[in-house]
């Protein structure tokens, strides 16, 4: 697809993103809503993948930015709209006092720690009993945020939405690429051409995580509650995953297509199997890493290009 | 006590100069450059350079004092294109911005005779890619440049192109160049002068006519008493 082509697309997409609550109903916003949190945690996750890194911590940090801005509402009477924020800075300082000591790790040890995080996390929430309304959760007495508007509410997850976007547009226009990619595919030679894989690892995870715990922010402000197990569900790590292997990783736009696609998918399945879901992501991650690793994007790269191929032969 | 890859090794390169690295398989000379390189961590002595002590200094930390080598097994970043595995030690060595870095590595390509810059790695003869290593640890600019076994696998006409060019990048940059060969043609053709390894421990240096004729150099190559 040539590049004037892709930007009318990406420009004619964000309009009709911006426009919708125009004349979309409560729910389809709602649904949109989810589907644009979800999206923005996937492409995320893949920002720090492109590291080689694969997180299993996602609800970790999501979960730490919705506490982050529930606890600073409800006990420390922050205002609203600052609280958002705030919960992507807290978690950025979570994430940097830990990645710290776990970045050392790499691959299947760094992402079994991320496995761990989220229980260790839950489990503190679960137990800071008076501070955090233990298992039970928290309420913002108050309300959700713009008195429940869902026009205003959509539009909040699409700013948050835009923010992920923004940042992984810049990791892949600027060295970060570079960075990533050689960390990626030989640490070896990217140390020895000066790379500091540990910082960058760092900055990288830093700056995903915070991103995250706004999401957090964003998704308990919509929702004026959050206990332990809502806000670390597994939902919140296996889904992007998923969204983003089907979608193809590596890539902006793969995790928005898989967003896309499979965040409709989750919406009915949610109404047809309530506890059953979750399962069906793993499943859907097993199989997509078998048969279709590079995800949708991918499969249209390789048509593109036998097609490009089959028309030399011909020539 | 276990055994000892690399015992006090020391010795002088001057820029300009190439020196041959030789000695039996298992002599430690992968081993050196990876000491020196900063893969690995001595787990005893001392690593100077250019009197600074960097025993402990991170590998990242010496391409950026000016210490580059080249690796005998070559990985691509398969991800990247051709010329976008040359701008990473240029970026990040060097600490040049993205445009910077291509027209450096432009540069270096044109001058090593690398053409069709955007393409995949998979698609570079072999001759291809022994230049691409090289310019990718060129893009470092560094002062000392060690290549190991980088004419590996090479049919003669090509053997003859590498050798030209390294004796022309040390020349033309003024570098220390210090090049690990099993073939003493290589050696002989290439090299200004030449340290043995044995066991760890440099037991000869000279020029090659000379050392090649050391008894000690001939018993290590041929297995004489331990």
């Amino acid at each position: 697809m040539n590049r004037s082509l892709a930007r009318a697309i990406a420009i004619g997409a964000a309009a009709l993103a911006l426009i919708l609550p125009l004349f979309a109903g409560d729910y389809p916003l709602q649904v949109a809503r989810n589907v644009m949190m979800y999206m923005a945690l996937a492409v995320t996750w893949d920002m720090l993948l492109r590291s080689g890194q694969i997180s299993f911590g996602i609800a970790g940090l999501f979960g730490v930015g919705s506490y982050a801005t529930i606890l600073a509402v409800v006990r420390g009477g922050m205002p609203d709209w600052l609280s958002i924020p705030f919960a992507g800075l807290f978690s950025g300082l979570v994430a940097f006092l830990i990645g710290l000591v776990i970045l050392r790790l790499r691959h299947t040890y760094f992402s079994i720690v991320t496995m761990a995080l989220g229980e260790i996390f839950r489990i503190i929430i679960h137990n800071l009993h008076d501070f955090t309304g233990g298992p039970e959760g928290i309420v913002i007495q108050q309300g959700v945020m713009f008195g429940g508007k869902s026009s205003h509410l959509y539009w909040l997850a699409l700013g948050g939405l835009a923010v992920a976007l923004g940042a992984s547009y810049w990791f892949d226009k600027s060295r970060f690429r570079f960075a990533l990619t050689a960390i990626r595919n030989n640490e070896t030679s990217a140390k020895s051409s000066g790379i500091d894989i540990f910082r960058w690892l760092l900055v990288t995870f830093v700056i995903t995580s915070a991103i995250q715990g706004m999401i957090g922010g964003i998704f308990v402000q919509s929702y004026g509650f959050a206990s332990p197990d809502s806000v670390f569900s597994a939902d919140f790590t296996l889904l992007p995953m998923a969204m983003a292997l089907l979608g193809g990783i590596h890539s902006t736009v793969g995790p928005i297509l898989g967003g896309l696609l499979l965040g409709l998918v989750a919406e009915w399945l949610k109404l047809k199997i309530p506890y059953g879901h979750l399962v069906v992501y793993g499943v859907m991650i097993i199989v997509v890493i078998l048969f279709m690793p590079n995800g949708l994007l991918g499969m249209a790269r390789k048509a593109g290009k036998k097609a490009a191929g089959g028309q030399r032969d011909q020539a | 006590m276990g055994l000892v890859a690399v015992n006090k090794v020391s010795f002088a390169m001057d820029e300009s100069e190439i020196l041959g690295i030789i000695g039996p398989n298992g002599a430690g000379k992968t081993t050196f450059i990876n000491l020196v390189s900063g893969i690995i961590m001595p787990s005893d002595g001392k690593i100077e350079y250019k009197g600074e002590d960097i025993t402990y200094a991170p590998a990242h930390e010496r391409a950026r004092k000016g210490i580059a080598r080249t690796y005998q097994l070559i990985h691509p970043l398969e991800n990247l294109s051709l010329i976008e595995n040359i701008m990473v030690g240029s970026i990040f060595a060097r600490g040049n911005s993205l445009k910077a870095a291509r027209r450096k590595a432009e540069a270096l390509c044109s001058e090593l005779g690398l053409r069709d810059l955007d393409r995949d790695t998979s698609r570079l003869t072999i001759l291809e890619v022994k230049k691409m290593e090289i310019a990718r640890a060129l893009a470092n600019e560094p002062e000392v440049l060690f290549l190991d076994e980088v004419m590996a696998g090479l049919n003669a006409d090509e053997t003859k192109d590498l050798i030209a060019t390294v004796q022309k990048i040390a020349k033309e940059r003024k570098l220390a160049v210090g090049v690990v060969e099993h073939v003493m043609g290589v050696i002989r053709e290439l090299t200004h002068r030449v340290i043995v390894l044995e066991a760890g421990e440099l037991i000869a240096q000279g020029p090659y006519e000379e050392v090649s004729k050391n008894k000690r150099v001939i018993e290590a190559y041929l297995g004489g008493a331990a």
